[in-house]
Order: structure tokens, then C-alpha cells, then sequence
């Protein structure tokens, strides 16, 4: 072939390359075009090793011709590369302007715990802070544990003020978590620190602020120098934790057969801020927390020296207090099964586009 | 219980600038909690006595009549009146024109059907006196007609105090009591009581009362006195007024005078006609006996009820309510007056019993203080005669009392006091807080001895504890600063029960996305019989809430199904969650067990399937979770008394190869009885036990390696007849064993047009690996073979 022959057969290479660029649609199928041609094997790539079959004084030029050639198509293939990647970002463009990133994301019902579970676990939470244990009892209760042990013989008024259910078997439905204070204290022994919560039951009729099935949490603390000021420092540190605020407390004697002195921790009404309303009955207390010193006989029950050590107790109603925490103004919701009132909505529901 | 100021003020001078909502304040720091203060605002102004001359009806009218009225001074008036009842020769308030009370306005001069009407009497809720709407209150003989009335017999504050607050207070139940803590609150003298002595009433000479007490367990005090010259005449104003302040209504002067030492002292009081009763004999009821109450009732008297007979014959139900026979009337000239002591816990029985709950039970079922029966006849009679000059003692004081309480001493330990009021509070102290409350100290080396006042002494102050809280509650609960206790630390074991519920619910109401809920503790038996579910032999309550609410549950689920029905319209699908308490009978006592109840739940035909398998997902979830530890799922007979197992969808929970629970759906049947619109949903359930649970000590899983070199996954299509179950074939894949073999997957099943009728393909991943080497193809190659060469022996085909 020489060198005129060489030049037609170039001319037909890079004639052939142009005519088929417009048809190639992406950048893979340029890239198999570029290889076809410049590639070592490629038609003009390959003709480069033709080059020693030239007289020595030709084979200059020879390279001039061949890479020439092989810039022009280059060229062209990256005119087209340009045209298809700008090609590829429109599209692509397009795509994202309509594209609507405001759309909301999916929701899947979630799960939730009782509004009492919530409270409850926040306190548990606390008292395990604190060095507490956290205690069950059995919420079908020996006579003797809810009331003898603790210091309410048959004969004591106390009994009326715990409208009891009782069982066939002579047992009782629990009236207040306390019993677990003397089980404890028989397991354990003193110094003690514990808390229990629970459910309990009283012997009542139900209205929107009456329940015959509630939760309490029960604390117990004995060790040798238990003071009502620390009573009263537990006491205070409890309520800012669960109200998630500072609070005020109100400090007043109270009576409960199983403590000596008894007291009642009042909390200043989260609802009307101490000003009065009818949640505190215009008093701007609300009554939160029975409680007082262990009396000597329930030690005593519990076979611990009253001499030694002496104790605080206290019962918490965490019914009322998911109540006032969340809101809650009938308390039948809370054992009724119906879930809207005690899930927050959008745990269970798909996205919402308005609510009041 | 209602306190009057005006009242207190006879025993304590609260200064007048006192505010009286500070000093409810301070004593519901201090002694007991008050309810409410309000004040009693009459606004009299020119009110005067006046005595009714003559009454005349007025015929054009309904109820209304024309009274001539003695306005002193020789001046007589015409007022028109509605009060029903009026008596010639009473005194009764009158407000002449010019005069006013707050609720009426100022009273002028009026032309009533067709008679000028002067003035007015004035009804007792005018004068704030509730219980006598449009009643006249009646004044004492001793006002002479024109005798200004003070405006401040009217004006007065009221302090309810929570009678739930006293209950172990039997001295508050007066004003009296109260008075004591007002003035020991502010550091004023409690002033002497008004009685007559002792001495003068046992001096009479006359006759003693006959008094025998049967049982002196149960009356232990018995005091009486009689009575002649018996007024007629309402009691004073200013005394029914003050009834009036403490919600009782002013009934005739007996009966006041009575009511009146009962809300001063705290101590009821009878009063019998004295010309039928002889003489006094405390005993108990006859079986079956049927007893006349003053109110009019009979009544059938319990066993053990004590009663007040007067030879053989019952008089009176002691400390609950009079007879009718023995009642004073108008007729009654002289007077039987009791006062009595009785054993709480009897009264508060028969009281209960009767149905029959009195101002005067109420107090026996407190503990009083036997020194006030004589106490209160003290009172009375002094009262009384600043009333009624004319009353004659006819009886000395007659007093039964065969075993005096002795008196009651405390030893109180220093130390302890420093412990629970948290700071040394020095004897000085101590003798000015008890002092005042009628305790007597003497100090001792160690101890502090403490002598407690009778009215204080029945129950309520009896050990140490209980002076300590007296020394307490006036250093003030609200002036001691707080302090965190000083502890010393101890390790618990946690408790085992609740940290395994803790991790269950957690896990359901998270991961699993279960929404928990809580239902009762008892089976609603027109429920039950909705679902078709006979329970047997349940835990049962004596007293239960209503009828058909008897029985403790068994089994959460009738609750959770419950629930379920009342969520249907709300959601479209949900996923139920409790865990509680269930019960069973047992020998030799019954049983309490925890449980956790799932339901799963969604409007589709025929979801059940996939429910059950999210159910059995979030189960193995649940025991990785919380015990590390493979759930498996076992063959369950159906229980066919219960029925919400589903005859072929029914497996048994198990954990370490025992049985702990159950998986099911809710049959179809099931949904038709429980509510037609279910019968559109799926429902799948699960109950498991975690008592026993919580011995399985939680498991920590290994975590997972990187191999040293790679492994290849092969996946295999195994082709069985439909009804062959996945554990069959999982079984045998579990029989191959091979040195390369180190992991095989269930990936999923299928079946459709793509398979030969009635066969079904299960897919498995199968990995494998060699520690030592990377597998090249040969060795892939040879695995397949022996895998496949297995898979047929098994008699299953390779999809490929």
C-alpha cells in the first residue's frame, strides 16, 4: 500500500466513523465506537504497525498521516461524547425539576406503650438513679400483708377508707401497693431501698374520676438516720422529675395507719399554676403524694429493728399523674381498650395533612 | 366537719386580724387538712326581736299569712308572712322598715294582697341559716320585743374540715379540740371551759339513776342525769344560729342544746322524756328483735347490737339513734339526759349493718374520750341554765364506769426524735409544743416522759411515734430544710419478674410495633357468652364491681378480643399489646401468673397467614431479645372450650423445649359471634406465660466473625408436594452434613403457574467455605453434587 492508497483508505475510515456517529445513542456504545477505531486493533489504530513495511525515509510522514487522522477522529468522537453527556444531564434534569422532594415520608404504625407504662418507666428510671431497687407483688395479696402487717387491724377505721374487693379464696384484691413494703423487707432485710409499682383496686364506682382498677408506686427507704427532711428532699427531687419542671411542694400531716408521723406532699396545680381551678378544687394544691415515717409496728412485721433503723414510705398515684402529664381528663379511658385516647395519633395513623 | 369562727373565739381569742384562709392554711400544715373557708355574710342592720300576737290567714292567698308582731315599745305592726309556722307569744326576728340583710336588701313598707305588710319576719336562709328555707327562726323569751339583735350574732366564717383528715382524731370532732390546736397553732391561752362541778351535780339529793352496764366491753362508760322544769321555748339565737353555721338545723331547745355540746365537745348526747324511762340498762339485742327508731322507722336489729334498755324494754340504739316511745315532745316536762360510752368497732358494726350512719355513730367510731360524758352533762347544764333559769336538777349525777381507762405514759427516746425530725429539738421545746396540747413532760436521763391526755389517750397517741409526730408537726414539716439521705449502698438482686415483663414490653411495644394496652382484671360474663367461651372453674371476687363481673380472668384474650371490637371502625388494622395478671384455682391455694397477649389484627380477607407468620416473626424476636434464646413453634392440640383457636392455625409456643404459650388466629366463626363487620378482618393472637420465664437467665449471644476466606452461597429450589411442610423438609436438610457446609437459609416458597399443579418450591441458601483455602469452581461443583445427590435420596426434585 503506499502512500496515496494509505491516504484513501484513512479518507474511508474517517468518512465511515462520521456517517455512524449520529447514531450512537449513549456513551457506552461512543466508547465501543472509539476502540473499533483507535484502539490498538482498531481500523486506523492498527495501521500504525504497518508503518515498518514503508521505506525507512517515508515512514515520518506515514506517522504524520496516520496520527493526523487519528486527532480529527478523535475529535469528533468527543464532539459527540460532549453532545450525548449534555444530552444525559438534561434529562436527568428534567427528571429532578419534577421530581416532588416536598412529599411526605412513609409512615408505618409505630408501637407505643399505656400512658401509665410511660410515667411508670420514667420513675423506675429515676429511682434506679438513686440506688433503688424496683420490686413486684402479687396483685391477688394475702389478707395479712395488706392490712394486718401493715398496722390496719380488723377492727380499724382505716378498713372502710379501702373499700376493698375481696375474693371467694379470703383473699384480696391489692387496695394499695404497700404490701409489698413488708414482703420486701422479710427478702432483703434493712438497710433497704426499693420502689414498687403496680396495679391496685379498690372497691369503688367509676366515673370520670373514679376507677376501681389504678396504678400506685410504692417507695421505701430504711437505713439507720432516715429523716422526714430527707423524706420530704426524695419526695420534691421525684415530682420535678416526673413533671419535667420545677415544682412546689406543700408539706402537711396526714394519716395512714402504716406510717407515724403520716404526712401529705401536696404539688402546687400544674393546671392553673397555683392560681386555683376545679382540678385542685380552687386550692391550688394538688394532694400527690401520701407518705410518712414506717410506723414501728410494720418494721416490726417485717423483722426489722425499729430501735436501729427507721424508714420513710411513700404511695404515688401514677394514674393521676399520666393523667395530668398527658392530659387526660376521664380516667375510664385509661383501662377501656380504646386506643385514640391514650396513643398519640400519628403512632398508628398515615401522614396528616391538617389537625386541630 | 364545719367549724364556726364565732364559735371558736368562746375558747381562743384569734386576733381580729387574722386572716381566716392564713389560719386554715396553718392549720392544714399543722393539724388536719380544711376543705373550705367561706364567709357567712348576713349584712343585718337594724334587725330587732319582735313577738307574735296574732295570727290570721289571709284567704285570697295560698300560703300566706298576716302576723300581728310586739315591736317593744308598746308599738304593735301588721307584717304578711310565709312561714308555715308561727306560735303566739314566740319571739322571732323581725326587720322593720329601714332595716336589712345582705340577701334581701334593704326591707320597707308593702301593700301584700291587698293588706299593708310592715316589715318582715325574716326566714331562717336569710340569716344564713341554710336548712330553713323560708322557716321562721324563733328567738329566745328572754328578748323583750324591740331588743336590738347584734349584727355580729350574724356575720361569721366557716372552715369545713376533711372529715377523712380526723379520722384518727376523735378530739377534733368539736370545736373544742380544734379551739386547742388554734391556740397551741398561735400561742394563745386556751381559755377555761364554762361547767358546772362536779361536785354540785353529785350533791343533789335526790335519787340516783339506776344504771347497769351488761357488758363493759362494749359500753364502757354510761353517765346520766335528770331534769325538771323542762323549757319550752326555743333555744337562744345566737345558739341555733351557730347550729345553723355548722350545717344543722335548729329543731326546739332539747334538741339543740344537745346537737350543740355534740359540735362543741365532740361528745353526743340524748335526751329521754324522763317520765317513761325508770332507770337504764345497757345490754345487747334479742335475736331478731324489731326496734322503733325516732325517725319513724322500724327496724329488724342485727346480732350484737347494743342497745339502751330500760327493764328488759329497748329505749334507744346506743350511739347510733333514739327511739320513737321515749322521744321528747312538747308534752315532756322532765328529762332522762345520757351521755355514754361505747366501744368503737361495735357501733361502726351495727351502724354499717343497719345501714344507719348518725352525726353521733360517726363520732362513737372514733375512740372518745370517756372523761366527756361527764364533761359534756357539766356543759349542759351550765348552758342550760344561762337559758332557762328555771331548770331543776332532779337526779344527781348517775355515773356508770366500771373500768377506768389508766392513764396512758410514753417513753420517747431523745435520739429518735433527732432522727425523724432530722435536727435536736431541745426539752424547752418540747415541753412548749406538748404543753399547749395537754401533754405533760418530765425529762429523764435518756428519755423524755410523757404523759398523754385522756382525749387523747383512746387510740390515737399510744407510742413513742405518735408524740414524735406531735413534736414534729409544730416545728412546722414545711420550715425543715430538705436533705438527700445519707445511705450506705447495697447490691439487690433485680427482680427477676419485672425485668423479664420490663424487656417484653419493650420489645412488642417496640421493635414489634404493638400498641399496649390495659384492660380489668375480671372475665365480663355477657361477654363470654358472646364468644361462646365457658370458663370453668375461675378465681372468684365476694364483692364484685356488678353483676357477671365475678370472675378473674384466666386468659387475656376475651380482653384483648374486646378491645379489638372497639377499635374496628378506628383503624384499619392494629396490633394489640397487655401483659397482666390471670388467675387459676389450685390446691392449696390458688394461683396468680403473668401473661403477654398479642393481637394482631387487619381489615383483609384472608390475611390470616401473613399475620400469623408477623406474629411468629416478632415471637423469635421477642426470644433473642429478651432471653437469647430460640423460640420454636410446636403441634398444639386445638382447646376447644376456647374459641378463639383456630382448628388448623393453632401451634404451641415453645422456649428450651417447653411449652409456654400459644399462636393462632381467630376462626372464622369466632368473628361472626363477636361482630358481623370482623368477619372482613384478619386475626391473628398469641399468649404466652412469663411466670417461669424469668429463671431463664438471659443469654448473650456470640457475635459474628469475618471468615478468613470467602464464601459462596448456592442457592437450591426444592420441588415436594404441596401438603409436605417446611419442618419435614427442614428436617432432612438438617440430616446432610459436609466439611465445605456452613450455613443453611430458608429464602421462601412458591407456588404457581410456573410449578406442576399441587407441588410447591422452597427455596434454601446454602453457604459454604473452607478455612483454610478459597474455594476455586471444582469445589462448588462437587458440593452441588453431593447436595443434590441427598436432596433426591430424600425424594425431593431440584429445580433448576
Amino acid at each position: 500500500m503506499d502512500i496515496e492508497q494509505l491516504g484513501q483508505r484513512i479518507a474511508e475510515i474517517e468518512a465511515a466513523v462520521v456517517a455512524r456517529l449520529p447514531s450512537v445513542a449513549n456513551v457506552d456504545d461512543l466508547r465501543r465506537v472509539e476502540n473499533e477505531v483507535l484502539g490498538k486493533e482498531g481500523a486506523l489504530g492498527a495501521l500504525i504497525t504497518t508503518i515498518k513495511e514503508y521505506p525507512p525515509a517515508q515512514r515520518g510522514q506515514v506517522g504524520q498521516v496516520i496520527n493526523a487522522a487519528k486527532g480529527r477522529v478523535k475529535a469528533a468522537l468527543d464532539g459527540r461524547r460532549a453532545a450525548l453527556e449534555a444530552a444525559v444531564a438534561d434529562a436527568e434534569a428534567a427528571a429532578a425539576a419534577a421530581f416532588d422532594p416536598t412529599l411526605p415520608g412513609y409512615v408505618e404504625p409505630m408501637g407505643s406503650v399505656h400512658p401509665v407504662t410511660a410515667v411508670q418507666w420514667r420513675i423506675e428510671r429515676l429511682f434506679e438513679r438513686l440506688g433503688f431497687t424496683v420490686e413486684a407483688g402479687p396483685e391477688m395479696e394475702e389478707e395479712y400483708y395488706n392490712f394486718e402487717a401493715l398496722n390496719i387491724p380488723a377492727t380499724h377505721p382505716a378498713r372502710d377508707m379501702q373499700d376493698t374487693f375481696w375474693l371467694t379464696n379470703r383473699k384480696v384484691l391489692r387496695t394499695q401497693t404497700s404490701p409489698v413494703q413488708v414482703r420486701a423487707m422479710l427478702k432483703y432485710g434493712a438497710p433497704l431501698r426499693i420502689i414498687a409499682p403496680g396495679r391496685c383496686f379498690r372497691y369503688e364506682t367509676i366515673d370520670a374520676s373514679h376507677e376501681n382498677t389504678f396504678h400506685q408506686v410504692e417507695g421505701l427507704m430504711i437505713d439507720r438516720e432516715i429523716s422526714i427532711p430527707n423524706l420530704i428532699a426524695l419526695a420534691h427531687t421525684l415530682l420535678r422529675e416526673v413533671m419535667e419542671r420545677d415544682v412546689k411542694v406543700r408539706v402537711r400531716p396526714g394519716f395512714f395507719p402504716f406510717v407515724e408521723p403520716g404526712l401529705e406532699i401536696d404539688m402546687n396545680c400544674q393546671i392553673c399554676a397555683g392560681k386555683g381551678c376545679p382540678t385542685c378544687k380552687q386550692s391550688g394544691w394538688i394532694e400527690v403524694l401520701p407518705c410518712g415515717m414506717v410506723h414501728p409496728n410494720v418494721l416490726l412485721a417485717g423483722k426489722v429493728d425499729p430501735h436501729e433503723f427507721s424508714g420513710f414510705a411513700f404511695g404515688l398515684g401514677l394514674t393521676r399523674l399520666a393523667m395530668m402529664k398527658y392530659g387526660i381528663g376521664d380516667i375510664r379511658v385509661l383501662n377501656s381498650g380504646d386506643l385514640r385516647p391514650i396513643v398519640a395519633a400519628r403512632r398508628l395513623e398515615g401522614p396528616v395533612v391538617a389537625a386541630v | 366537719m364545719l367549724i364556726s369562727l364565732n364559735w371558736l373565739r368562746d375558747s381562743v381569742d384569734v386576733p381580729a386580724e387574722v386572716d381566716p384562709h392564713e389560719l386554715a392554711e396553718r392549720f392544714t400544715c399543722t393539724a388536719a387538712e380544711v376543705e373550705d373557708v367561706h364567709r357567712i355574710e348576713v349584712g343585718a342592720r337594724g334587725l330587732i326581736a319582735a313577738r307574735v300576737e296574732a295570727v290570721s290567714d289571709l284567704p285570697a292567698t295560698r300560703n300566706l299569712r298576716l302576723a300581728r308582731l310586739d315591736v317593744g315599745d308598746g308599738r304593735v305592726i301588721e307584717t304578711v308572712t310565709a312561714a308555715p309556722v308561727l306560735r303566739v307569744g314566740w319571739n322571732v326576728v323581725y326587720a322593720p322598715a329601714g332595716a336589712a340583710v345582705a340577701k334581701l336588701g334593704t326591707i320597707g313598707q308593702a301593700k301584700v294582697a291587698g293588706r299593708a305588710s310592715v316589715g318582715m319576719i325574716l326566714s331562717g336562709d336569710a340569716l344564713g341559716v341554710e336548712m330553713a328555707v323560708g322557716e321562721a327562726l324563733f328567738a329566745e323569751p328572754a328578748l323583750a320585743p324591740g331588743t336590738p339583735l347584734p349584727p355580729e350574732w350574724f356575720d361569721d366564717w366557716v372552715i369545713e374540715i376533711d372529715n377523712k383528715s380526723i379520722t384518727h382524731r376523735p378530739d377534733l370532732w368539736g370545736h373544742r379540740g380544734i379551739a386547742r390546736e388554734v391556740a397551741a397553732m398561735y400561742g394563745l391561752p386556751l381559755k377555761p371551759y364554762p361547767v358546772v362541778a362536779v361536785e354540785e351535780l353529785a350533791g343533789i339529793d335526790a335519787p340516783p339513776i339506776p344504771l347497769e352496764i351488761q357488758d363493759p366491753q362494749a359500753a364502757r362508760r354510761y353517765s346520766g342525769l335528770r331534769l325538771g322544769g323542762v323549757p319550752t321555748q326555743p333555744a337562744p339565737l345566737w345558739l341555733q344560729l351557730r347550729l345553723g353555721r355548722v350545717g344543722m338545723r335548729p329543731i326546739s331547745a332539747l334538741v339543740d342544746l344537745t346537737n350543740y355540746i355534740m359540735a362543741d365537745l365532740g361528745q353526743p348526747m340524748h335526751a329521754f322524756d324522763g317520765s317513761r324511762v325508770e332507770r337504764i340498762e345497757v345490754g345487747w339485742a334479742a335475736e331478731g328483735e324489731v326496734f322503733r327508731t325516732l325517725d319513724g322507722v322500724e327496724r329488724t336489729l342485727p346480732p350484737q347490737t347494743l342497745m339502751i334498755q330500760s327493764q328488759g324494754r329497748s329505749i334507744a340504739l346506743a350511739g347510733i339513734m333514739g327511739g320513737l316511745e321515749t322521744e321528747v315532745s312538747e308534752a315532756t316536762t322532765s328529762l332522762l339526759l345520757e351521755s355514754a360510752n361505747f366501744d368503737a368497732a361495735t357501733i361502726r358494726r351495727s351502724a354499717i349493718a343497719l345501714g344507719l350512719r348518725t352525726d353521733a355513730s360517726a363520732r362513737f367510731e372514733k375512740s372518745l374520750d370517756p372523761v366527756n360524758t361527764v364533761l359534756s352533762i357539766q356543759r349542759f347544764v351550765a348552758l342550760a341554765r344561762e337559758c332557762y333559769p328555771d331548770l331543776k336538777l332532779t337526779s344527781p349525777l348517775s355515773d356508770c364506769f366500771p373500768n377506768p381507762f389508766p392513764p396512758v405514759t410514753v417513753k420517747v427516746n431523745r435520739r429518735h426524735v433527732t432522727r425523724t425530725v432530722g435536727r435536736e429539738v431541745p426539752d424547752d421545746e418540747v415541753r412548749q409544743i406538748l404543753g399547749p396540747l395537754g401533754f405533760d413532760v418530765t425529762a429523764g436521763r435518756r428519755d423524755l416522759s410523757v404523759s398523754v391526755p385522756s382525749f387523747r389517750a383512746t387510740g390515737d397517741v399510744d407510742i413513742e411515734a405518735d408524740v414524735i409526730e406531735e413534736i414534729a408537726r409544730y416545728c412546722g414539716y414545711n420550715r425543715i430544710p430538705e436533705v438527700l439521705p445519707q445511705v450506705t449502698v447495697r447490691r439487690f438482686e433485680p427482680c427477676a419478674r419485672l425485668e423479664v415483663e420490663r424487656r417484653t414490653l419493650a420489645y412488642f411495644s417496640g421493635a414489634a410495633r404493638f400498641s399496649e394496652l390495659h384492660q380489668y382484671l375480671w372475665y365480663d360474663s355477657a361477654w363470654l357468652t358472646t364468644l361462646g367461651f365457658e370458663p370453668g372453674a375461675c378465681v372468684e371476687l365476694a364483692n364484685p364491681a356488678a353483676t357477671g363481673l365475678h370472675r378473674l380472668r384466666q386468659t387475656l384474650l376475651p380482653g384483648l378480643l374486646a378491645a379489638l371490637v372497639r377499635n374496628r371502625f378506628h383503624y384499619e388494622a392494629c396490633a394489640l399489646l397487655e401483659v397482666g395478671s390471670v388467675f387459676e384455682r389450685a390446691e392449696p391455694d390458688d394461683a396468680e401468673f403473668r401473661h403477654v397477649g398479642l393481637v394482631c389484627a387487619r381489615r383483609q380477607k384472608g390475611g390470616e397467614n401473613e399475620l400469623y407468620h408477623r406474629l411468629k416473626t416478632a415471637l423469635e424476636g421477642w426470644g433473642w431479645e429478651c432471653f437469647g434464646r430460640a423460640v420454636s413453634f410446636g403441634p398444639a392440640a386445638v382447646d376447644t372450650a376456647r374459641p378463639w383457636e383456630h382448628p388448623q392455625r393453632t401451634a404451641e409456643v415453645q422456649l428450651e423445649g417447653r411449652g409456654i404459650g400459644r399462636l393462632s388466629a381467630v376462626p372464622l366463626e369466632l368473628k361472626r359471634r363477636m361482630e358481623e363487620h370482623l368477619t372482613a378482618w384478619a386475626i391473628a393472637w398469641a399468649e404466652v406465660r412469663l411466670t417461669g420465664l424469668e429463671k431463664l437467665s438471659p443469654r448473650t449471644e456470640a457475635l459474628g466473625r469475618i471468615p478468613p476466606h470467602p464464601l459462596v452461597e448456592l442457592d437450591f429450589s426444592v420441588l415436594v408436594r404441596r401438603e409436605v411442610r417446611y419442618a419435614e423438609v427442614a428436617d432432612r436438610l438438617r440430616e446432610f452434613t459436609h466439611p465445605l457446609l456452613r450455613r443453611v437459609a430458608y429464602v421462601g416458597s412458591y407456588e404457581g403457574p410456573a410449578l406442576p399443579q399441587q407441588q410447591r418450591s422452597l427455596t434454601f441458601r446454602v453457604v459454604v467455605g473452607d478455612e483454610t483455602r478459597t474455594l476455586v469452581e471444582e469445589d462448588t461443583a462437587a458440593f452441588r453434587a453431593t447436595f443434590e445427590q441427598h436432596l433426591a435420596s430424600c425424594g425431593y426434585w431440584t429445580r433448576r
